[in-house]
């Protein structure tokens, strides 16, 4: 029998703050449907248990500075370490797909993570992506975000990745945080088009958003021939959500998943926790598991005008022919960095926001232009609030000898800084940390 | 002094004990009659012979049966009909859960905070009320009254529409024997209707074994209080358990007999041989571990809650089968793919049986010292085809049955510990302190059971030791039981309704909306009343920590979602020599 595996972990006692959207009561009343439904007693489903990630899982990912443990990270190595206990399950084969059904979520949190963002501090699908790739040797892996937001920390980690094919479908970026997501935004030198965004009109519901599947994401996904389809399943696509504006049903849902058949699917956002969550959790589960959602249904009606008909569309028709012309425009690295290894280094400068604690960060990317792998990538980045600086140095998965040796090159040349730096070598499955110029061992206390 | 019987109904034989001043004076033990079950109960109370024993100044103070009455209906699906009556609203299908019996479904409807989204159809309830009457008008048997279960989903929230639609029935049908859902509060809808179901469709039958048993128990001079054992190992009085709540009571009396004899502050693995099955529990810190979910029987699944014990279909008694037939055997090849059958063809062939069994291999090899060793070793013969029949190949072949056996159990053992440590958790602080590993020391009781200690503890890579009066340790564990007790408090201060899972009492709350210590003596004042009704009062009821779930509706603190609990768990007052007794 085929298995759908769940990992619940609702989080029962982390919040961000009494009355935060990101509380102890967020998950409670999916707790009550799918147990009360039987859920749990359906044959084909099999419940496993949460676990912690650890460290090292992490830092293969995203750059956590100054260090680790600056944060408190408790809450959300849980949501990665259930995500993981999935992944695990299935490529043991023990389950054909999975929901991890977790809080925390994710999404906004990017290859370098100065705080919390978006609710988020640790990003779970990417993690669990990179993991999949380093241990079970996973070459190309999809993600697609339909949560409400633009899955903008998902594609900032991926964003120079040509075996990772991001697909985020949201609410147009100059209406909602995190005020980005737009068509423009395709990629890096070595991945351009890996990234697609279909920003959707506020007001969207079922319709426009079943058809931007069926007429954009999922081509996209047919053509890149993903071994591994991971949905980031936010919920706020819903009409009852409080903090955005679309149109999408429980029953939608349902039918979201059952099209886009992830093999993973990982809960992100969705904050209307009586209004949608109980149900929408349902129908995706329902659907994973093959079983009729059509009789899930919200007490609640649509009370807004839902964009429908030929007018969602055209409008989604007309974007696509839009983005499919837009060309990339790279400003090269020129003679400003003398200790750039050879090759052509693309030069992208970017601001981030943290929401959640109100700063800034300024980031400079550079990546070595390559036609055999992914490219090796040097970030520089500054917390604009204390001033603290970091470096990066990313070597990425299948890295050729060039980009595998210019790596080291910069490593070689910044270790001895004072700058804090971390060397991300997922070629060799290798993560090194130093600060003030010396080696640290993070990992030492664990195992 | 005072002195307390067990007795146990096991599947070949029925044990009693007679313990006093925490010592076992009297054993007895005769063959269960499967279709007389309380002449079996009294012939084992009969064969202690109590009144030559009993001075006036001995009290038995109790006395505790653990039957298989209730399974053995529910197995052998000898069940009256019941209309069951189901109001699942919307959600998933009902289809998508196999449901063992037929049903009637009407519409009305909650969601998952007992909130009415819809209300009964007047409609529906005429038809349904014809349709009852009519198929009554078809029955013969008008004597046997008509039984009906109402089961609503989220009715555990809020029980007004199974109540309502139990009005409209009793005044149109007013023979109608009613239960509801509602009266099993715990989650979830489909468990809970079936548990009713169970429960309700057994009463009569229990009733009357009760009722039989306590008349005979009084015939025979005793006046103590006679009690039955739960699946949870915990006992209550006849007159007040729910018989649905006495199945599996016979591995729940295994574990006990072993925890009445041990350290209560160790952790360990209990094994008990039967004739063809044998149970297999965990003890943490003197408290058997419990299942996290409901028992599950026959074609049933229900919110019972039973000790986490794995029954595996071997024993002492289990036919060993030579696989690939005789035919490997006349063809003079070894026989490499032994294996055991999941029945029983009477008792061993050392012991006088037909076939070879796991037991003629134990007392070839010396492990066991009854039965006659001459048969063992023909039984052995048996297994081999002729010409490799010398001591060599008999020995080979009865460790070979001896591995087997072990191998069944350990596995059983491994499963048991895995599922213990992987226990759905839903707090950080109960991931970040995991279940570690843990060599747990085993504790063996049954027939036969020193005849596999050594090599099962090898096996395991731990030790492994007997437990005392191993040959009647289930009526023990049924003499030693202590009560159970178990009151979960959910109330949500916003919609004032407090509910109470074990009971399905479910009330208005009159206090404030953000209460702290308030509602933990809420919850204390009527536990305790409870168990003093229970006639509990002298036990020390264990407080959980409770949940808090502020409610939150724009932005605003409108209430507190709490889930809190007192109980007392599964435990067995101590033999003398094994601690402190109660």
């Amino acid at each position: 029998m085929k298995k759908t595996g769940i990992v619940f972990f609702p989080a029962f006692d982390w919040s961000l703050g009494e009355t935060h959207p990101e509380r102890e009561e967020r998950l409670l009343y999916t707790q009550e449907q799918i147990f009360e439904e039987g859920v749990m007693d359906l044959p084909q489903i099999k419940q496993y248990s949460p676990a912690v990630a650890n460290i090292q899982d992490v830092l293969r990912t995203q750059a956590v500075f100054p260090s680790p443990k600056h944060h408190e990270l408790d809450a959300h190595l849980i949501a990665v370490g259930c995500s993981l206990v999935l992944g695990k399950a299935l490529m043991a084969q023990e389950i054909s797909n999975g929901f991890v059904l977790v809080r925390p979520p994710g999404h906004h949190s990017a290859t370098v993570v100065w705080g919390n963002r978006g609710f988020c501090t640790l990003n779970n699908e990417a993690i669990l992506a990179n993991y999949l790739r380093t241990y079970y040797g996973v070459k190309k892996i999809a993600i697609i975000d339909t949560d409400v937001h633009h899955g903008d920390g998902t594609q900032d980690i991926f964003y120079y990745d040509p075996n990772v094919l991001c697909i985020s479908i949201h609410q147009d970026g100059r209406t909602l945080y995190p005020g980005t997501g737009f068509c423009e935004e395709k990629g890096g030198p070595n991945s351009w088009g890996n990234i697609v965004n279909i920003p959707l009109s506020p007001g969207t519901g079922d319709e426009g958003f079943i058809y931007a599947l069926e007429k954009w994401a999922l081509p996209a996904v047919e053509e890149f021939k993903p071994d591994i389809i991971i949905n980031s399943a936010g919920q706020d696509n819903h009409f009852t959500d409080p903090l955005a504006s679309m149109n999408v049903t429980a029953k939608g849902y349902g039918k979201i998943t059952e099209m886009i058949r992830p093999d993973l699917a990982v809960l992100e956002g969705g904050y209307s926790i009586q209004g949608a969550l109980p149900y929408v959790n349902l129908a995706i589960l329902l659907a994973l598991a093959g079983e009729d959602y059509s009789g899930v249904r919200e007490p609640q009606k649509i009370n807004r005008r839902v964009l429908g008909g030929e007018k969602v569309r055209s409008y989604i028709d007309d974007l696509y022919k839009y983005f499919q012309q837009i060309k990339p425009n790279w400003r090269y690295a020129q003679g400003q960095n003398k200790h750039l290894p050879a090759g052509k280094w693309v030069s992208v400068e970017k601001e981030i926001f943290y929401d959640t604690e109100m700063f800034r960060e300024q980031r400079h990317d550079l990546i070595r232009e390559c036609q055999h792998c992914g490219g090796t990538v040097f970030i520089r980045t500054r917390n604009q609030a204390t001033m603290e600086k970091a470096m990066l140095v990313k070597i990425p998965f299948e890295a050729c000898p060039a980009c595998e040796q210019a790596g080291y090159d910069l490593v070689e040349h910044y270790k001895k800084s004072a700058q804090t730096l971390l060397l991300q070598n997922q070629l060799r499955n290798q993560v090194l940390f130093w600060e003030n110029g010396k080696e640290v061992n993070l990992f030492a206390s664990e195992n | 002094m005072s002195i307390r019987i067990g007795i146990d109904v096991g599947g070949t034989y029925t044990d009693a004990v007679l313990i006093s001043s925490g010592q076992v004076r009297q054993t007895g033990k005769v063959l269960t009659k499967p279709d007389q079950l309380l002449h079996t109960v009294l012939e084992a109370l009969d064969s202690l012979n109590i009144t030559s024993r009993i001075s006036p100044n001995h009290e038995v103070e109790n006395i505790t049966v653990s039957t298989t009455l209730v399974t053995n209906a529910i197995l052998q699906k000898r069940l009256p009909e019941v209309e069951l009556i189901l109001l699942p609203g919307s959600g998933m299908k009902l289809t998508s859960l196999p449901w063992p019996v037929p049903y009637h479904v009407l519409s009305g409807e909650l969601d998952y905070r007992g909130r009415q989204i819809a209300a009964l159809d007047k409609h529906e309830l005429q038809h349904l009320t014809e349709t009852i009457i009519n198929k009554r008008q078809g029955i013969k048997q008008k004597n046997e009254k008509p039984l009906a279960v109402i089961s609503g989903k989220f009715s555990h929230r809020n029980y007004i529409l199974e109540q309502q639609l139990a009005a409209y029935l009793q005044k149109e049908i007013p023979e109608l024997s009613m239960a509801l859902g509602s009266e099993w509060g715990q989650s979830n809808f489909y468990r809970r209707s079936l548990t009713a179901y169970l429960n309700l469709a057994t009463q009569d039958l229990f009733a009357d074994f009760r009722d039989n048993l306590i008349e005979a128990v009084h015939a025979r001079g005793l006046h103590a209080p006679v009690k039955i054992l739960k699946a949870d190992g915990g006992m209550l009085p006849a007159e007040n358990i729910r018989p649905v709540e006495s199945i599996y009571s016979g591995p729940a009396a295994s574990l006990l007999g072993t925890l009445a004899q041990s350290n209560p502050e160790h952790a360990y693995i209990v094994v008990d041989i039967g004739g063809t099955t044998t149970d297999i529990g965990l003890v943490l810190a003197g408290k058997p571990l419990l299942s996290s979910r409901g028992a599950h029987i026959g074609d049933f699944l229900t919110n019972i809650h039973s000790l986490a014990v794995r029954s595996i279909a071997v024993g002492g008694d289990s036919v060993v089968l030579p696989a690939e037939g005789e035919q490997a055997a006349a063809e003079g090849r070894e026989n490499n793919n032994l294996s055991l059958a999941s029945y029983r063809l009477g008792p061993a062939y050392c012991l006088g049986g037909s076939r070879p069994t796991t037991t003629d291999a134990l007392r070839y090899l010396g492990l066991v010292d009854f039965g006659s060793h001459t048969r063992a070793e023909e039984a052995m013969s048996l297994l081999l085809p002729e010409g490799r029949r010398e001591t060599p190949y008999l020995r080979d072949i009865a460790q070979k049955i001896l591995n087997l056996m072990v191998e069944h159990i350990a596995s059983a053992i491994e499963a048991l510990v895995k599922q213990w440590r992987n226990e759905p958790a839903y707090k950080v602080w109960q991931v970040l302190n995991p279940r570690a590993d843990h060599k747990f020391p085993i504790k063996l009781s049954g027939g036969g059971a020193h005849g596999i200690a050594a090599a099962l503890a090898q096996r395991m890579n731990t030790t492994a030791t007997l437990t005392d009066h191993a040959m009647v340790a289930n009526a023990v564990g049924a003499a030693m039981a202590r009560p159970t007790f178990s009151w979960t408090l959910n109330l949500d201060t916003s919609l004032r309704r407090y509910r109470i899972e074990e009971t399905g009492e479910q009330g208005e709350w009159r206090g404030s909306l953000k209460p702290h210590r308030e509602v933990e003596q809420f919850l204390n004042t009527l536990a305790s009343k409870q168990a003093k009704d229970m006639g509990l009062d002298e036990y020390r009821l264990e407080i959980e920590p409770f949940d808090y779930f502020p409610l939150v509706e724009g932005y605003r603190t409108v209430g507190q979602i709490i889930r809190g609990r007192v109980h007392l768990p599964p435990g067995a007052f101590q033999l003398q020599d094994y601690g402190p007794s109660a």
